[in-house]
């Protein structure tokens, strides 16, 4: 740019080529300053995606591990009353019988070593030591596998425990507790399996419902929406243009709002889901239904009367030929759509599968999370093929 | 089957845009005539075409078949008179979606009770006349096709098949080779010509082509600006003529 005020001007410039024009170098610096200011705003930090990486490394291991399949669980469970003040004596318990647990001592102060050895338990089993206060809260303070001959030996640090409500010598007074724990017979589906297979039949009916409700309500309305019906005189303009101004503005409302209404209004559950989705999708479906009725070909209906039918007739054979294929094929599409939307609803109570996804979730029960997560993957496939060769075939 | 006679007094049309599409129309048609009409875009054929079944209501003037003045029917008449009318289009104007079979059964809805269209039923003889009708314009074997998987001219041999299905004494073809090319056109003509020889019936038919219209036509009649401008033999039409209808820039061009 310098060389060019320098050097004397020809003539007959040749052009510039299109990167050096002024125009696109203003271009790019305005993309530049929007860039920059955009980067700032939403605060981009790559860093922290590796070093947040930690945080959903729990959730992303269980998600390969869903609970699905379980079998029947067995525990053994023996305590030994202990004391954490050597001027307090340990609870007398009842010796059990059965499996035996014993420790180096009985009386150990907070932060000492306690040599605990078991035997008779289960072989080849988990053993899950906790030490429990009072009041009974266990603390888990070790982990260990059972032998071949069902014993074990593990080394436990006293833990600082809660001594219950009143600080007397009783609050001295706890106990170590082992918990074997192993698995019998076949694999069964899990509780989790069963809850979320009842929940996810219970979103694709929730999205039923809602897209039910707004089929009855869209197709009469999609005709008062229809511009080439509608706008014939005056009256009919300003239906068509009430229709189509519902449309736009229902249609702009997130149905995740609309479900916060609607938990307010009925309470939380499918209910609310049912309604938000259903409002939500008259709107989608009025629209894309009107367009449809907008683009009948006149032809047919011209050609079909003109052969002495009837109106009901020509009805039957020249318009709903032409509209019917294209609904049931939108219906369908809503449908799947709105299986997907229920599970955001639910995070806000809308009922569906999104209601226990979130429970797992705050609850720390990935395991379960990935469950529901993985159904509502599947079904979402299975609905978008579904109603992809549905579409194929009538459209 | 014998033609229906088509008789014209003073029919006239005007849009409600004020267009004057007709303007006094008389002409007699005899039974078994085979009438082309010609004229450039907007000499108002398509119009004469609807007045004739009354898809358009003509504004002014009587029209008579076979001696009944269809201007003076209840729209229920006309209906039941529209069944012996049958119509082809220039576009076909089938039910895209829909059968080839459908499609060719809808023309034989004006004979069948309105409530058989709601359980979409025909009776068995109607389907056998529709497999017929589609055996002599040469598609059977499409019975079970979308239509719109056809091509042109066998969409329009669907749209004669559904006409057959009216067992009309008067057919209104409205340019119905304009979108076809010149072989499929001969295809499409000579079936409406065999419908014309063989059957008898009355064919008023909506041509481009002067040299289509010399070949099928028994009787050429010429519109412009909705009026008649020639009514007389295919051969009568010369150099002088042509200019007179087509305007003093336009060439003959020859189809095939």
């Amino acid at each position: 740019m310098k060389q060019d005020a320098l050097a004397p001007r020809p003539t007959l410039a040749p052009p510039r080529p299109w990167f050096q024009s002024g125009k696109f170098l203003l271009f790019l610096a305005g993309l530049l300053v929007i860039y920059a200011y955009g980067w700032q705003v939403t605060k981009i930090n790559l860093p922290e995606l590796v070093a947040g990486a930690k945080f959903v490394r729990p959730f992303i291991r269980d998600l390969v591990r869903p609970d699905v399949l379980t079998r029947t669980r067995q525990t053994q469970q023996v305590e030994v009353a202990m004391s954490v003040d050597p001027a307090v004596a340990p609870e007398d318990l009842p010796a059990p019988s059965g499996p035996v647990l014993r420790t180096s001592t009985q009386v150990a102060p907070v932060g000492s070593q306690v040599q605990v050895t078991g035997s008779g338990f289960r072989p080849n089993a988990q053993a899950t030591l906790f030490w429990v206060n009072p009041i009974g809260n266990p603390q888990q303070v070790g982990r260990v596998m059972t032998d071949a001959q069902g014993a074990f030996g593990a080394t436990i640090t006293v833990p600082e425990a809660f001594r219950g409500p009143e600080a007397g010598p009783r609050g001295a007074q706890q106990r170590l507790r082992v918990v074997v724990e192993w698995t019998v017979g076949p694999l069964r589906p899990s509780n989790t399996a069963y809850i979320v297979l009842q929940k996810i039949v219970e979103t694709v009916f929730l999205a039923l419902m809602g897209t039910t409700i707004a089929v009855v309500a869209a197709v009469p309305l999609s005709f008062l929406g229809a511009r080439n019906l509608m706008t014939k005189n005056p009256v009919g303009t300003s239906v068509y243009y009430v229709t189509r101004t519902f449309f736009n503005i229902m249609r702009s409302i997130e149905p995740l709002i609309l479900a916060i209404v609607f938990t307010v209004w009925v309470g939380l559950g499918p209910f609310a889901g049912v309604l938000a989705l259903g409002l939500h999708s008259i709107a989608a479906l009025g629209k894309l239904y009107s367009e449809q009725i907008e683009s009948i070909d006149p032809g047919p209906i011209e050609a079909v009367t003109a052969t002495g039918a009837s109106a009901l007739q020509v009805v039957r054979y020249a318009v709903v030929p032409q509209i019917v294929p294209p609904f049931i094929a939108f219906t369908i599409y809503r449908w799947d759509t709105n299986v997907r939307m229920s599970t955001v609803i639910g995070f806000v109570g809308g009922g569906g599968i999104g209601f226990i996804l979130q429970q797992y979730i705050n609850l720390l029960q990935y395991r379960q999370a990935a469950t529901a997560v993985w159904a509502i993957t599947l079904v979402v496939a299975a609905m978008d093929y579904l109603s992809a060769v549905v579409r194929e075939k009538y459209v | 089957m014998r033609g229906a006679a088509l008789r014209l007094e003073h029919v006239a049309k005007t849009y409600p845009d004020g267009t004057r599409a007709l303007r006094d129309i008389s002409f007699a048609v005899r039974p078994g005539e085979f009438v082309v009409i010609i004229g450039l875009s907007g000499s108002g054929k398509s119009t004469l075409m609807r007045c004739i079944n009354r898809l358009i209501e003509p504004t002014a003037g009587r029209i008579y078949i076979d001696d009944v003045d269809i201007t003076a029917l209840s729209h229920e008449e006309m209906r039941r008179l529209r069944r012996s009318i049958g119509m082809i289009f220039q576009q076909f104007n089938l039910v895209r979606r829909s059968t080839v079979l459908t499609n060719v059964l809808s023309g034989r809805l004006g004979y069948l009770p309105p409530s058989f269209a709601l359980m979409n039923y025909f009776p068995k003889d109607e389907v056998a006349r529709a497999m017929a009708n589609l055996n002599r314009v040469g598609i059977p074997e499409k019975a079970r096709t979308r239509a719109d998987q056809l091509s042109g001219g066998q969409q329009q041999r669907v749209g004669i098949a559904r006409a057959l299905m009216q067992e009309p004494t008067l057919l209104l073809a409205d340019e119905p080779v304009a979108s076809l090319d010149p072989a499929t056109s001969h295809s499409v003509l000579k079936y409406v010509e065999e419908l014309n020889k063989k059957d008898g019936v009355t064919v008023l038919c909506a041509l481009h082509f002067l040299s289509l219209a010399r070949r099928y036509g028994t009787r050429i009649l010429a519109l412009k600006g909705g009026e008649i401008v020639f009514d007389g033999l295919p051969a009568e039409i010369d150099e002088r003529r042509f200019k007179e209808i087509y305007g003093e820039e336009a060439e003959e061009v020859e189809i095939a």
